[in-house]
């Protein structure tokens, strides 16, 4: 019955019909423009300023926001539709709720590509324009290209995200709070670096099975031991574990669910 | 009045249904089958099990025991097959607010099959919004979301279009219109409606059959047309007199009321009545037929506890 590229195309028209969604993607390419210029203007020596130098700390910085914004669609696709009331008619069409979730975690997930792209774009051409030699950037520790190392560093804070808004979306789907998705994700965003401090794998054997010992990729691009002695493969795989937690209990409890509110 | 619900197979049948949360049973063994082409009331006090029924029977809730059977399917076991046959609102007919109401209306035509813009057009006039169907839904009166409601239920030309209590928030003329609506939808395009409310009177100008529902348990089930027609040639007669007392000594029958006299009698006796009183010198002010209302038979039938 029907198209599920329908579906999806029905949730980026709720997504982007919104000032809101517009507001967010101006801030961070304003952000991602604003920074580069920020280093040129406030070094000592603006002739020194690396173009790779630049734009990592720019996606690095970025990149917070970026996370937070996505959260907060995330923390509304579901929760919003109950806020709103409008879960009842949403529902009530031929199509199954496995089906309707599924479009609405694709619409978030091209959100985050959608502004991963725009603070790319807005951050890359800014430090391009406010930099006065290429350098080397994070990449001159590694055998890495400064290309590829940026590239890299990318897909780790990305990978961060995902699994962040994942979270975000399963509280949303459970709790229909779109309150609390946000608060929970972004305290696991900015604690979890002190929480894998206190709950060291070093010091506890479990603690490597714990999700923020293993959130942050970054460290795998200069060494192949993470953690507790951790390898990538074993990082990437608990990370898996627990997004396929996230996103079995949102798909069960979504489906179960009661709506009568 | 020959029965055709019994020969015709039923746009929905509940058989059994019952929710249960935790102890509590919101609704208790409820069998009712809804005959097609019919407006079909479904009628309670608040709290008793209406929008519970209600949501089951478009899937929003669970079953606890039972099933529901829409056009043949079961809303359980085949909830896309079974559902695609409905339109409806539940409760309040909740839009997104930032968009407008066409928009509102795309979005629910993108998830059906064969839902065009004529289509569309052709709703949005059948509900009468109009030109406004272009503004943001924030911007809407009550009413008029309503009317976005009803059209959102009609957009896939529904076999079944359920209505939880459509007349909230209505002026007269809106009901009026609704009512109106809703008559030619089942009479030009054989829609079955099944419409709750707790407003007795509006049922009654409504539907055709009425099912009573009181503390989750199906009471009685109704067809008003017949009760109508029974009621009419022997019913109740109240003479609104300038002097109660004298129009009782002259007729020799009947019981005082309302500031007037009441009186069993049909067409013929009535004009007879009539003639004794004037020429007794007794004023008539009106005449009228005191037919039972369905709200009578409703406080009767649930006690008159619990109402509002």
């Amino acid at each position: 019955m029907g198209n599920f590229a329908a579906l999806i195309h029905n949730e980026n028209v709720k997504i982007y019909s919104r000032i809101r969604t517009w507001i967010m993607l101006i801030i961070l390419a304003v952000m991602s423009a604003l920074f580069p210029a920020l280093f040129y203007f406030t070094s000592s020596d603006p002739s020194t300023t690396e173009l790779w130098n630049s734009f990592q700390t720019t996606v690095s910085v970025s990149f917070f926001l970026n996370t937070i914004f996505t959260v907060v669609i995330a923390s509304d696709s579901v929760a919003g539709e109950f806020s709103w009331g409008t879960i009842k008619l949403l529902l009530i069409r031929p199509w199954s709720r496995s089906k309707i979730l599924l479009s609405k975690y694709i619409s978030l997930i091209l959100f985050s590509l959608l502004s991963t792209a725009v603070l790319i774009v807005f951050g890359y051409v800014s430090a391009m324009i406010f930099s006065s030699s290429s350098g080397l950037g994070g990449a001159s520790v590694s055998d890495w290209s400064p290309a590829e190392y940026t590239f890299l560093g990318i897909l780790c804070s990305y990978a961060e995200l995902f699994v962040t808004a994942a979270l975000a979306f399963m509280v949303s789907s459970v709790f229909r709070a779109s309150g609390l998705a946000i608060g929970l994700s972004l305290f696991i965003m900015f604690a979890k670096d002190i929480i894998a401090a206190i709950f060291s794998p070093e010091r506890y054997e479990w603690a490597k099975y714990l999700i923020f010992t293993h959130m942050d990729l970054h460290g795998y691009l200069l060494t192949d031991k993470g953690p507790g002695g951790s390898t990538l493969g074993f990082a990437l795989a608990v990370l898996a574990v627990y997004y396929l937690i996230f996103m079995l209990v949102s798909w069960i409890v979504f489906r179960k669910r009661d709506v009568a509110a | 009045m020959p029965n055709t619900a019994e020969v015709v197979k039923p746009v929905a049948s509940l058989m059994g249904v019952t929710k249960k949360i935790g102890s509590k049973t919101l609704v208790s063994d409820l069998t009712l089958d809804i005959p097609p082409g019919q407006i079909f009331g479904f009628l309670g006090p608040n709290g008793a099990g209406k929008t519970t029924t209600i949501r089951m029977m478009v899937g929003l809730i669970s079953i606890s025991r039972g099933d529901i059977l829409i056009c043949g399917r079961s809303i359980k076991d085949h909830f896309e097959e079974a559902v695609a046959n409905i339109g409806a609102i539940v409760e309040n007919p909740e839009m997104y607010k930032f968009l407008t109401g066409y928009q509102n209306l795309r979005q629910y035509a993108r998830m059906v099959p064969g839902v065009d813009k004529k289509r569309i057009h052709e709703v949005v006039e059948l509900v009468g919004l109009g030109q406004r169907i272009h503004d943001k839904v924030k911007t809407y009166s009550l009413g008029m979301r309503q009317r976005l409601g009803v059209a959102q239920a009609l957009l896939h030309r529904p076999k079944l279009l359920i209505l939880d209590e459509p007349t909230n928030g209505l002026d007269p003329q809106g009901i009026r219109e609704l009512r109106d609506y809703l008559r030619r939808l089942c009479q030009e395009e054989g829609t079955t409606v099944f419409v709750s409310s707790h407003l007795l009177s509006e049922m009654e100008l409504m539907c055709d059959s009425v099912a009573i529902i009181q503390n989750g348990k199906l009471i009685d089930v109704k067809q008003l047309k017949a009760v109508g027609s029974e009621i009419l040639p022997a019913g109740e007669t109240l003479f609104e007199v300038s002097d109660p007392e004298a129009a009782l000594a002259l007729l020799g029958t009947g019981v005082l009321k309302d500031g007037g006299v009441a009186v069993a009698a049909d067409r013929e006796a009535i004009a007879e009545l009539n003639a004794k009183l004037v020429t007794g010198g007794v004023k008539v002010y009106g005449i009228r037929v005191l037919s039972r209302s369905l709200e009578d038979q409703f406080l009767e039938i649930t006690g008159g506890e619990g109402i509002g």
